[in-house]
């Protein structure tokens, strides 16, 4: 009748009725025994034995109610979770009865999971999950575009609608620009980020609107500038609606235009840019109006400007799609040879893509989180180090647990639930320092303005993150000590008796090699972030070719006041003039583009008179378009010609100054001055040769390089930056182009305000973070080290105690107990050293990469890092050491 | 030393206790010890303690109940006595405690034989 699983069932149920009801009926069940042994005892008596025979006689037939009592127990309560509950509060006990100890330990616990954490949420946003709100999103990629050159180029519109009209394993493709845009009226205007989209945008990334709707219709076709319609994000709603339904319908004006809104995105979704945050969507068709160019720019297939966002098909891999891209572009390239010759196209994962700011925070973010994995270990070694010494101070403790019957496990279990304990309170506190890092990622970006970041937040996937660290430093930081708790020999340890005594050999080396790779680990850190100091400087010193300082720079938007070429000139050649009167300035100039910008510039395709190219010689030469005065300024020597002049407009034939690279190339033969070069679509005469200069980073080689003056060539959908040369101080200089810009046109305000040597250390950026980053992991690291190091000299003081009492009694100086303590200090530093060393420099080709100008095995670096790692072991040993210098013999011999 | 006893059997010891609860009707834990030693003739040795483990699987499993009542001389006590699921198990148990007995008997014989 009774199976087996219902006999399971009720042993169960008990269980959980035992559970339930807590200790109460224990009581009853003595009363129950005591009844039983008196009345066996009492029979006993009858039989003629004395009452103390009776009653021990009694007890031995009804045998050990101890065991008994464990069995009632184990049949009405669930012991794994009372075990665990005791190893909780017995760890919570030592856990407070130690607070230096705890303190020690929660503390270089917060400090690596802290550092992992932060770095972490900002891997988490950037790459890993870079479209927070979309579905699918790991079914979306980008498309770019490649040119002869390889370098990574956007989309024309046009090559967009053959890609999208025309591949068949992609399921869904939508253009996304990122755009500046002017929304308000002419007496309260404010710049809102924003994209300008294909009409299909939302469905590409499987978005679904939180009221209102997205385009749809006709606004999804390719008429151009016909559809003003707006979708805007939850946290705009938020600021300009307060979340209110009327805001559908509501008309927004956008770069001088009306706008309907007819939809707002919801809470999570931020737009198609990793770890960045828009707050409008307009459809693409609207660029001309939106940039007052009207119809061309998206007719043009040289206007390669759109970033390209795509849905694989169902099943389809993205090698299979990126073989029919390959060879639809192909292609293309020989139906369009006159604009798509030689370009190719791609797919890639939207983490790998070249438009975001995940492509220039890709290796930053992977050394920096390699350096905070050192960061890790040495916290574990750290911890476990703190154990061992602990665990040889409880080692009568836990031998007679051992002898009172509790297995080994238990006593494994014990350490792992303290540790686990350390590394929760480790985590809060890791968790309280990455959320007061939230938004720390703007750290890592130069100081130009982008969109919003959007920072991750510690959501489920950083707590996740930081849970299993937790566990993994549980794990892998008891390991040592539980190995050497269930080793131990429960009679010798109890025959020591009273005395501490010395710990055995075998957990002495344990402890010293886990500060001798702490300090190896330290050492690694503290030798990367050397060198990649050393090699922020190396560039940091290049001299650019131009002359920074003194200089204030700004960037205009002027698309976002919709204004055409003539009132775009005006605006500058008032503002140039407001701004020369301002007091202190000595010269301003204007051009398209700002040296060492962290965005590539612009090139043309040229040819130049009288050169032939050889047959895959790369033509598309990089340029900047200058106004009068701009090498002045810059103080570029001009070595031959002239330089542009206010004449240089429009009306006048186009000319141009190239640089002394060029010449070398092109023009290798003399004659340079009114030489002829092609290009959009014109020729232009060489006026002019200026010096070579660095364009796009510091640590690149001199290329051939060219200037047109920006009255020839300008357009508004180009970019706008103003110069100006002070005497005074710079932020001055600064605050009066705000003023003077407000007040020459409202609609267009100043971005991006900053000197020239900032704009110059924004370039610096990649190299920036890593340097001063690791220097902070590398301190941090090396903190934890001199304390690791301490802790273990200190507690061999402390053990050895006796015995340097005795070797000071047998008439040993002092000094030679000094030298005795500093050695063993001495033998960990050099030792961990020469591991670290030797890691770094099998690093180092991995390193080299983003070294300049320099090898990983730097002599000098090296140097200083032994010297100072050997200073600082001395300095941590010497404290104990001094202490036990003073060791009276007759107190250390009586000691204990 | 006595002559060597038999340790009880694990399981057997519940059967025994639903054997005898059928048979003397409700008994206190003391009696059923008895009542168990009484029986075997000194047979088995038993840890009388292990018939009040044996009492609360039983309880649990709902095959006997318990009520607090007083002893023959006047004390307190718990007795417990078997409940209808009760005998329908111990119905179950001796059946297949005879079947196996039946087989082992066999099989121990067939050795003898040989």
């Amino acid at each position: 009748m009774s199976t087996r699983r219902e006999f399971r069932l009720r042993a169960f149920a008990a269980k959980v009725r035992g559970f339930l009801r807590g200790h109460k009926r224990d009581g009853e069940f003595d009363d129950e025994i005591q009844e039983h042994l008196q009345l066996l005892a009492e029979k006993f008596i009858a039989q003629g034995m004395s009452r103390e025979e009776a009653a021990a006689a009694a007890r031995r037939q009804f045998g050990n109610v101890t065991l008994l009592q464990e069995d009632r127990r184990a049949l009405q309560r669930f012991l794994f979770f009372e075990a665990l509950w005791q190893d909780l509060r017995f760890s919570l006990r030592i856990i407070l009865k130690s607070p230096g100890f705890t303190a020690t330990a929660v503390l270089t616990l917060a400090l690596g999971i802290g550092a992992n954490t932060t770095i972490f949420s900002w891997i988490h946003s950037v790459l890993l999950n870079p479209l927070p709100g979309a579905g699918d999103a790991h079914r979306v990629v980008e498309l770019e575009s490649l040119a002869p050159s390889g370098e990574w180029v956007p989309t024309s519109y046009l090559d967009f609608r053959d890609f999208r009209d025309h591949l068949k394993l992609v399921e869904s493709m939508s253009v996304a620009k990122p755009m500046a845009l002017a929304v308000g009226n002419d007496v309260h205007v404010e710049r809102v980020w924003g994209e300008t989209v294909s009409g299909n945008f939302f469905d590409v990334l499987h978005v679904q609107p939180e009221i209102g709707r997205f385009f749809s219709g006709v606004e999804r076709d390719d008429a151009q500038n016909a559809h003003p319609v707006a979708v805007i994000s939850h946290s705009f709603w938020h600021s300009h609606y307060n979340e209110s339904a009327s805001a559908i319908g509501a008309i927004l004006r956008v770069n001088r235009t009306p706008y309907s809104v007819i939809g707002v995105a919801p809470k999570q979704f931020h737009g198609s840019m990793a770890g960045l945050s828009f707050d409008l969507w307009v459809p693409a068709t609207m660029y001309g109006q939106l940039t007052a160019t009207g119809t061309w720019m998206l007719e043009d297939r040289k206007a390669r400007m759109f970033r390209v966002l795509a849905r694989l098909a169902p099943g389809v891999t993205l090698e299979q799609a990126r073989s029919e891209l390959a060879s639809l572009a192909g292609f293309m390239a020989k139906a369009d040879a006159d604009t798509n010759e030689g370009m190719s196209a791609t797919l890639l994962p939207v983490w790998k893509s070249h438009n975001g700011i995940q492509g220039s925070l890709l290796a930053p973010l992977t050394i920096l989180f390699g350096a905070s994995g050192v960061v890790l270990l040495i916290v574990c070694a750290n911890i476990a180090n703190l154990l061992l010494v602990r665990a040889a101070d409880r080692r009568k403790e836990f031998s007679i647990r051992v002898a009172l019957g509790a297995s080994p496990m238990r006593l494994v279990r014990q350490l792992s639930t303290e540790v686990l304990m350390l590394a929760v309170l480790g985590s809060v506190a890791g968790l309280l320092i990455a959320d007061w890092l939230g938004g720390s990622l703007r750290w890592l970006l130069p100081l130009t303005e982008a969109p919003r970041l959007q920072s991750g937040g510690l959501d489920s996937g950083v707590l996740l993150f930081t849970a299993a660290l937790a566990v993994a430093i549980a794990a892998l930081a008891s390991i040592g000590p539980a190995l050497h708790a269930t080793r131990d020999n429960v009679n010798e340890t109890l025959k020591e008796g009273g005395r501490s005594g010395t710990s055995s050999t075998q957990s002495n080396r344990l402890r010293s090699l886990l500060v001798t790779s702490e300090v190896a680990l330290a050492v690694t850190s503290l030798l990367g972030a050397g060198l990649f100091v050393k090699s922020f400087y190396r560039v940091k010193s290049i001299h650019p070719g131009f002359d920074p300082n003194q200089v204030a720079v700004a960037k205009f938007n002027l698309s976002a006041a919709n204004f055409d070429a003539q009132q775009a000139d005006a605006f500058c050649r008032h503002l140039r003039e407001r701004l020369e009167r301002q007091p202190g300035v000595t010269a301003v100039t204007y051009a398209d583009y700002v040296p060492l910008s962290l965005g590539e510039g612009s090139w043309e395709d040229l040819q130049v008179e009288r050169y032939v190219p050889g047959p895959s010689e790369n033509m598309k030469i990089y340029r900047n378009l200058v106004a009068p005065g701009y090498f002045t300024l810059m103080k570029i020597p001009l070595i031959e010609g002239r330089d542009f002049t206010m004449q240089d407009d429009d009306p006048h034939p186009p000319v141009m100054i190239v640089t002394r690279e060029f010449v070398r190339r092109f023009i290798p033969r003399g004659g340079v001055l009114n030489r002829k070069v092609h290009g959009w679509g014109q020729w232009f005469t060489i006026v002019g040769v200026v010096e070579d200069s660095k364009i796009h980073r510091l640590t690149e080689n001199t290329r051939p390089y060219f200037y047109v003056p920006i009255r020839q060539i300008y357009r508004p959908e180009m970019g706008l930056a103003f110069y100006v040369r002070t005497a005074g101080s710079v932020s001055e200089a600064m605050q009066s182009i705000r003023r003077e810009s407000q007040a020459v046109d409202a609609m267009v305000p100043a971005s991006e305000v900053m000197s020239l040597n900032e704009w110059i250390a924004g370039s610096l950026f990649g190299q920036r973070i890593a340097a001063s980053l690791l220097s902070v992991l590398a301190a941090i690291a090396f903190v934890l080290a001199s304390i690791g190091l301490y802790g273990v000299v200190a507690y061999t003081v402390a053990q050895r105690t006796q015995e340097f009492g005795i070797r000071l009694s047998l008439g040993a100086q002092p000094r030679d107990v000094l030298g005795l303590i500093v050695r063993q200090g001495l033998a960990f530093a050099l030792a961990g050293t020469a591991v670290g060393a030797g890691l770094t420099l099998l690093l180092g080709r991995a390193l080299g990469n983003f070294l300049v100008n320099m090898s990983a095995a730097d002599p000098l670096i090296f140097t200083a890092t032994a010297v100072f790692v050997i200073v600082l072991a001395l300095a941590a040993a010497s404290i104990p050491a001094r202490r036990a210098m003073r060791i009276d013999p007759i107190v250390a011999l009586r000691y204990e | 030393m006595k002559s060597k006893k038999s340790e009880v059997l694990q399981g057997t010891l519940d059967l025994m206790i639903l054997k005898t609860l059928h048979a003397l009707g409700p008994l206190h834990g003391f009696g059923i010890a008895r009542r168990i030693e009484q029986v075997s003739r000194d047979v088995l040795q038993l840890n009388e303690g292990t018939v009040y483990t044996s009492l609360l699987r039983l309880q649990q499993q709902g095959w006997i109940a318990a009520e607090w009542g007083t002893s023959e001389n006047n004390r307190k006590a718990k007795f417990y006595s078997i409940t209808k699921r009760g005998e329908k198990q111990l119905q179950v148990e001796a059946e297949n405690w005879e079947r196996i007995s039946d087989v082992i008997g066999r099989v121990l014989k067939l050795e003898a034989e040989r």
